[in-house]
């Protein structure tokens, strides 16, 4: 017989052999070890999720939710699970504010381009656009300042024209004071506040 | 407490078995959710996410540090690729709403959720969070035990029967609690600042113009009335994270809470946020109640039902 048969009819007869004998169950024993051994694991991973996620929520830096904190922060920010529940907190905003933007073409055209309002957008459009609100709150604060070349970048390649492409684009904040009790109709001016004001560099706009 | 007792404690919140159709129920509010907040972004996939976008992936990674859980980075930098990766979410998220490949369909789901939530850190609300959080127990939870096609499928089969088999609760608890922190620590936020005490709060809350919404009625807007709904916001953050846990209080305070969200829902806007937190209220509806009111449904249309097919 070749090595080829020889092997075939060894396959024949451990297949044989599986037909005929069922597998014996786990017994009593080694199943109830088994199941302490996951419950075992799932209360660790309970315990763990709940000490870190309650220590990163909490508002406070005790000696013992910093340290937590610190140990827990790498897998937190990998799993996404980092989470702070500051909505309106701990005060609410008291400007209102938006942002604009200026563009200044080659041929020295000025083009202003106002980042989404969401008071003069309709309902529906309100639900698409709400991320800018999010955004804009944060992208004039200085922490953010490597994000202002991005956001100029895209700018100039969203309003390029090819006959009289961007040269230079700035970025303004216009915020105006909430006084309480204060008439509506007497808000004050907003004031403008140019947070970021630079040329454009070439190959920006490819 | 005996440490054995608040073991006994321990086992029997997270581990007595009970009816899935909590959570499977969550599942499918959640997975709206998800496919909402897909299809609300649409316009702007590739200004949020494209390679070219309103930030860059190289620059988010410099403003905000640290090894991610993110499917773009592994991803070919191709604005095709992007617009396709969201399809591809879409379609799992619509694949976990309807329970075909649960499990599957849930570790994808939020694998695509939590990826474009650190593409793109600085646009998102509380409301993200909290789904993306959820969606994290989400992939441990027996979601797909109830109605779900996998279910279906599982009963032509004969693989299960008529009656749901109760599962061990511990993921449906945890997103539980994430729901009950996160009101108790938004009370706790608001402690830290003055104007949540003193009152004023909801008068900026109604002043801010980027947020306003629908019109209300001018009572609404007197300093006496904005003064007690600072408190009321405060009292009530504090017991849907407390109080919520005890049966007595649970429905009323659901209630209450159902009605305090859809109220911000009408005077605000922000979008998605109060319909992802309401998303978990159902985890805390007690499965024999949840039944009970199925029934007495089913027994209303049934009898509504006869004489319109006679």
């Amino acid at each position: 017989m070749s090595s080829a048969g020889k092997a075939s009819g060894r396959k024949k007869r451990i297949s044989g052999q599986a037909k005929g004998r069922k597998p014996l169950p786990p017994s009593k024993s080694e199943a109830e070890n088994r199941e302490s051994v996951r419950r075992a694991a799932i209360n660790v991973f309970i315990l763990f999720h709940l000490v870190a996620i309650i220590c990163v929520a909490l508002p406070w830096n005790l000696p013992i939710t910093s340290s937590v904190k610190e140990l827990v922060r790498p897998y937190m920010r990998w799993t996404g699970l980092y989470q702070t529940w500051d909505m309106f907190g701990p005060d609410p905003e008291m400007v209102n504010s938006y942002v604009k933007s200026v563009i200044i073409t080659q041929d020295r055209h000025v083009q202003v381009w106002s980042f989404p309002r969401m008071e003069e957008l309709g309902f529906g459009e309100r639900y698409e656009k709400e991320r800018y609100r999010k955004f804009l709150e944060v992208l004039p604060q200085t922490q953010y300042a490597p994000l202002w070349p991005d956001v100029a970048r895209h700018l100039a390649r969203s309003l390029n024209n090819q006959a009289d492409p961007p040269d230079k684009v700035m970025l303004i904040q216009f915020q105006s004071e909430i006084h309480p009790g204060v008439d509506d109709s007497h808000e004050p001016t907003p004031r403008p506040n140019v947070f970021y004001d630079d040329y454009l560099q070439p190959g920006d706009l490819k | 407490m005996t440490l054995r007792k608040l073991r006994e404690a321990w086992d029997h919140f997270f581990f007595t078995p009970q009816s899935p159709v909590p959570i499977s129920l969550f599942r499918i509010f959640w997975g709206i959710c998800v496919s909402a907040k897909i299809l609300l972004l649409h316009s702007d996939w590739l200004n949020w996410y494209g390679v070219h976008g309103w930030v860059t992936l190289q620059t988010m990674q410099v403003v905000e540090p640290g090894i991610r859980l993110n499917l773009f980075t592994v991803m070919p930098q191709d604005d095709r690729w992007i617009a396709a990766f969201f399809w591809v979410f879409l379609g799992c998220a619509l694949l976990l709403t309807v329970g075909l490949w649960t499990r599957v369909m849930s570790v994808a789901v939020f694998l695509c959720l939590t990826s474009i939530d650190q593409r793109n850190l600085l646009m998102l609300h509380g409301g993200d969070t909290f789904l993306r959080c959820a969606g994290f127990f989400l992939m441990f939870a027996p979601a797909g035990a109830a109605f779900s096609l996998d279910r279906v499928i599982a009963i032509r089969r004969g693989k299960q029967g008529a009656q749901i088999k109760p599962r061990a609760p511990w993921a449906q608890r945890i997103i539980q609690i994430e729901l009950a922190l996160l009101y108790l620590t938004s009370f706790f936020w608001k402690l830290k600042g003055h104007t949540w005490l003193n009152g004023t709060a909801l008068y900026y809350v109604m002043h801010l113009h980027s947020i306003a919404r629908f019109p209300l009625p001018h009572w609404i807007q007197s300093t006496a009335m904005l003064r007690a709904g600072s408190w009321f916001t405060l009292a009530l953050e504090f017991s849907l994270g407390t109080l919520i846990w005890s049966r007595r209080f649970r429905y009323p305070l659901l209630l209450v809470g159902l009605l305090f969200h859809l109220s911000i829902e009408y005077s605000f806007n922000l979008p998605l946020f109060e319909f992802d937190v309401l998303t978990a209220y159902i985890l805390f509806v007690d499965p024999v109640d949840l039944e009970k009111w199925w029934s007495a449904l089913r027994q209303h249309l049934g009898r509504r039902a006869v004489p319109l097919l006679s």
